[in-house]
């Protein structure tokens, strides 16, 4: 494959166009962040009405991966609530409940 | 004399019988002193609660049978008549003190109390309750806790590897390529959201995606480079990669002017992306329903769906031969289409409307490595980047025949028509339910009016528009008189 040379550059430095991003709509092409979110407020509610304590620290892993997934251009603010959330579930279960987690067997 | 003797020997029996009668059958203290007859009465208190306690260990004493021994002192003269005195012998039965035993007698005293009290002197059961787990000082018993810390600790270390990996690879991939993408646009690497545009950004999507923009070309519009890494920041994807890897991809998308492609689409992918490529992209479903005979001199783990035959040979040429040939595990697909609008939308059952559409070349490589690459095996990449190029200037002069034009714009138009009769369909549909919906009012209301004579009305109005309607349309058309 030959590469251009000089008197055939085919650079056109009047036809620059601007990068417009995509409108982000419809379809997401990787859905994994938003039901991790989504998973993240269900277990968060759970654990801190139903004091239980594995649902709390579910929704924090799921706040990670929720976080570790996101786009840039996702709303930073969301993903600190539910991060917030989580957290603020796993020490109010523990508040009222100090024991130990313990394995249902 | 001896009426004397018995004289005193009844008198020495009286006083011995006094004197039993006095003394203390319970063996109780006497005091000697003027109270000393009152406590007769203390010991036969005594005596009645010994005999109410149930439990006694001691069995209740009766009252004594009290029989006069013979006497020693008495001389054997005297003997003989003690015999005779056999009847003197006093027997005390214990029935002068039963009005202890009556509990009437007493005022506040309850003898089942106390003999309940006497009864509950067992030693009672103690429950000695465990401490409980969070009050020891033993952190072990929180282990799940820990347990579920060192998770998260992991997942953020790996968090903070993955990311660094693939910021490094997207850098060694820009600045392998900066150099031949400098010779071929005039600004590469363009954010989109600053005012004045700033050459050399790459565009972070996400901690796995990055996008490069380059323009400034004869022939393109643009060329977005869509680095599309492994998720090597998510533990999650980390750990199912170890069951199903993957590859690192570089899509490119180089947008086509107008006037520089003929009307044609193709798709050579490997075989195993192809048939969902040809489900998902609506261009490839309609335009490529079938797939077409390669060369033999191309690897057999590619397929081609191709419109135009004569289009895809010509695009398919030597050079691109010996590229699929050295770089066969490399390259995933090269979509080229002036029909192109991407995926199929899955929600909607028929779209009514003819999709935007753009003229389009795809090329989507796979990082050499497996997933277990590095920065170094960007550079086996940049033949890659001058096939795109060679494509570009291929696809640029590419003119078809007219047998071969009259049949692409055939199947654009077949195309538009479905479109337009979909449209229609659904246009129709929808009239014809908002005249139901009318009709369904209008009757109604006319069910709902109770004057007889306005219903009468009503009824000869929608029979006269029905009539109407019923009646051909005949055109008016004026003739001017001459």
């Amino acid at each position: 494959m030959s590469t251009p040379n000089s008197s055939s550059d085919p650079r056109r430095p009047g036809k620059v166009h601007r990068y417009t991003r995509p409108s982000v709509g419809g379809l997401v092409d990787d859905p994994t962040a938003e039901y991790m979110n989504l998973f993240g407020m269900i277990f968060s509610m759970c654990g801190l009405m139903l004091k239980l304590k594995w649902c709390a620290w579910a929704a924090v892993y799921c706040a990670f991966i929720s976080f570790a997934n996101a786009r840039s251009s996702d709303d930073t603010k969301q993903m600190l609530s539910s991060f917030m959330l989580s957290v603020s579930a796993v020490f109010m279960s523990y508040l009222q409940n100090p024991q130990p987690m313990m394995l249902p067997w | 004399m001896k009426n004397a003797i018995l004289w005193l020997s009844l008198c020495y029996v009286c006083l011995m019988v006094c004197r039993t009668k006095s003394a203390n059958p319970h063996n109780a203290e006497i005091e000697d002193n003027d109270f000393a007859e009152f406590e007769d009465f203390e010991d036969d208190e005594h005596a009645d609660t010994a005999q109410t306690d149930k439990a006694a260990p001691s069995p209740k004493p009766d009252h004594p049978k009290i029989v006069m021994a013979p006497e020693a002192d008495i001389d054997p003269d005297q003997a003989d008549d003690e015999d005779e005195d056999d009847d003197g012998l006093v027997e005390i039965e214990g029935d002068e003190f039963d009005h202890f035993q009556d509990d009437e007698e007493f005022e506040g005293f309850d003898r089942e109390k106390s003999s309940k009290v006497k009864g509950q002197e067992k030693p009672p059961d103690l429950k000695i309750t465990p401490v409980p787990a969070y009050l020891q000082n033993n952190w072990e018993s929180f282990y799940l806790e820990m347990l579920m810390l060192a998770g998260l600790a992991v997942y953020f270390i790996n968090f903070l590897a993955g990311k660094s990996k693939n910021n490094t690879l997207s850098t060694a991939w820009f600045n392998v390529h900066r150099s031949l993408l400098d010779e071929h646009f005039a600004f590469v690497g363009d954010d989109g959201t600053s005012q004045e545009m700033q050459s050399g950004v790459l565009v972070k999507e996400s901690e796995n995606i990055y996008t490069l923009w380059c323009s400034g070309r004869v022939c393109c519009e643009g060329m977005l480079v869509t680095l599309k890494l492994l998720k090597r920041q998510d533990l999650v994807s980390t750990l199912a990669r170890m069951f199903r890897p993957a590859s690192d991809q570089v899509i490119i998308k180089v947008m086509l002017e107008s006037a520089e492609i003929d009307t044609f689409v193709m798709c050579l992918a490997n075989k195993k992306v192809i048939g969902k490529l040809q489900k998902e992209m609506v261009d490839l479903n309609y335009f490529c329903p079938e797939k077409r005979k390669l060369d033999d001199r191309i690897p057999p783990t590619f397929q081609l769906l191709s419109e135009i035959s004569e289009a895809s040979t010509a695009v398919i040429d030597t050079k691109v031969i010996t590229a699929l040939n050295q770089f066969e595990n490399l390259i995933e697909y090269i979509h080229i289409s002036d029909q192109y609008c991407g995926p199929r939308i899955q929600d909607e059952a028929q779209p009514s409307k003819m999709p935007e559409t753009t003229k389009i070349m795809m090329f989507c490589f796979n990082v050499p490595g497996k997933g277990q690459c590095s920065p170094k095996d960007m550079e086996a990449m940049k033949p890659l980047m001058m096939m795109v190029f060679h494509c570009l200037e291929k696809v640029r002069k590419i003119r078809l025949s007219r047998e071969a034009k009259t049949k692409a714009d055939k199947n654009r138009q077949r195309l538009a028509e479905s479109y337009s009769k979909a449209s229609h369909v659904q246009r129709s549909e929808a009239a014809q339910e908002r005249r139901e919906k009318k009709r369904r009012a209008e009757k109604e209301r006319m069910m709902a009016e109770d004057d007889p004579d306005r219903q009468r009305k009503l009824e000869e109005k929608t029979l006269k528009k029905e009539q109407k309607k019923k009646q051909p349309k005949v055109k008016m058309m004026k003739i001017k008189a001459m």
